[in-house]
């Protein structure tokens, strides 16, 4: 195992590199994926039957928190790997950590909204726009879950190993996939929530 | 230490992820025509996705991958874009009935 000592030690090997370039692809499959279920929840919108409308389901406090909690959670994952960066292992554990936290907050806010919705009267066989709407919510919502197990594992690695260059190439495919999540509610938030309350 | 830990670039990053959501909260606040609306709500999504992907997931950092990479994250927009759009447009604009 070649080291290049010129790059930060997540690239430092040639498998290194490919490890990263080969989550890239991964990621281009993501946006693939996820342009399927907005464009199932795009053509169904209307279609709520004798169940309620967005307008009339979503509320905006709920939903903000969410946002809010995601965006910073960003904020912090970045910072962690900014911290790697400058071999700072506690505060890159204490920053992916609180990642983690933020991610649960996300991840309770978004199950007790569903709990509301399936409360009132909108469950996944209502109408086929809840259908999509909980599809597309809960193919995210599986994203954040499985991110919180990977990113635990992560963290448990960190802490017997410290920064090595597979710990430190782990850690940052995990930030991206970490940060495309972030991107990914940015357009829930925006074009399924904002949208239908407009 | 602390401006280590909080790069400048970061911090302005998260300060400008959380104005672009209030600037897309305008939707909501303002009693705009339908198009200004969409308008708002498309601008403030790329631009947040803009933010993580070239501040924060560093796509351009790696010199012998980069071309790779936006060639990637292109073709991958490319046909998400082209499902949603040539989807709606069939079965909601109209163009099969």
């Amino acid at each position: 195992m070649k080291l290049d000592a010129s790059r930060p030690l997540e690239y430092a090997t040639e498998e290194n590199r490919n490890r990263i370039l080969g989550f890239w692809i991964f990621l281009g499959a993501e946006i693939a994926l996820f342009s399927t279920l907005f464009t199932v929840y795009f053509v169904l919108v209307n279609r709520f039957a004798s169940g309620p409308s967005g307008s009339e389901l979503f509320e905006i406090g709920p939903v903000l928190a969410e946002t809010f909690v995601l965006l910073t959670s960003s904020f912090t994952i970045g910072l962690a790997i900014h911290a790697m960066r400058h071999q700072y292992k506690k505060a890159a554990m204490v920053f992916i950590g609180v990642t983690l936290l933020l991610g649960l907050v996300f991840l309770g806010i978004e199950i007790m909204e569903f709990f509301t919705y399936v409360h009132e009267g909108a469950t996944l066989s209502t109408s086929a726009f809840l259908s999509s709407l909980f599809v597309l919510l809960g193919t995210h919502g599986a994203h954040v879950t499985f991110g919180l197990l990977w990113g635990s594992a992560i963290l448990i690695q960190l802490s017997r190993h410290g920064f090595t260059p597979e710990t430190a190439n782990k850690s940052f495919i995990f930030s991206l996939y970490w940060h495309f999540l972030d991107v990914v509610w940015i357009f829930i938030f925006s074009f399924v929530y904002l949208k239908g309350l407009m | 230490m602390l401006k280590e830990l909080f790069p400048i670039r970061h911090v302005v990053g998260f300060i400008s992820s959380l104005l672009l959501t209030a600037a897309a909260l305008s939707v909501l606040v303002f009693d705009l025509p339908f198009g200004v609306d969409m308008g708002i709500l498309i601008v403030t999504a790329v631009l947040q996705a803009s933010l993580q992907l070239f501040l924060f997931m560093h796509i351009g950092e790696e010199k012998t991958t980069k071309t790779t990479l936006y060639l990637n994250i292109a073709y991958a927009l490319f046909v998400g874009l082209v499902t949603i759009f040539g989807t709606l447009y069939i079965f909601v604009w109209g163009w099969y009935s």
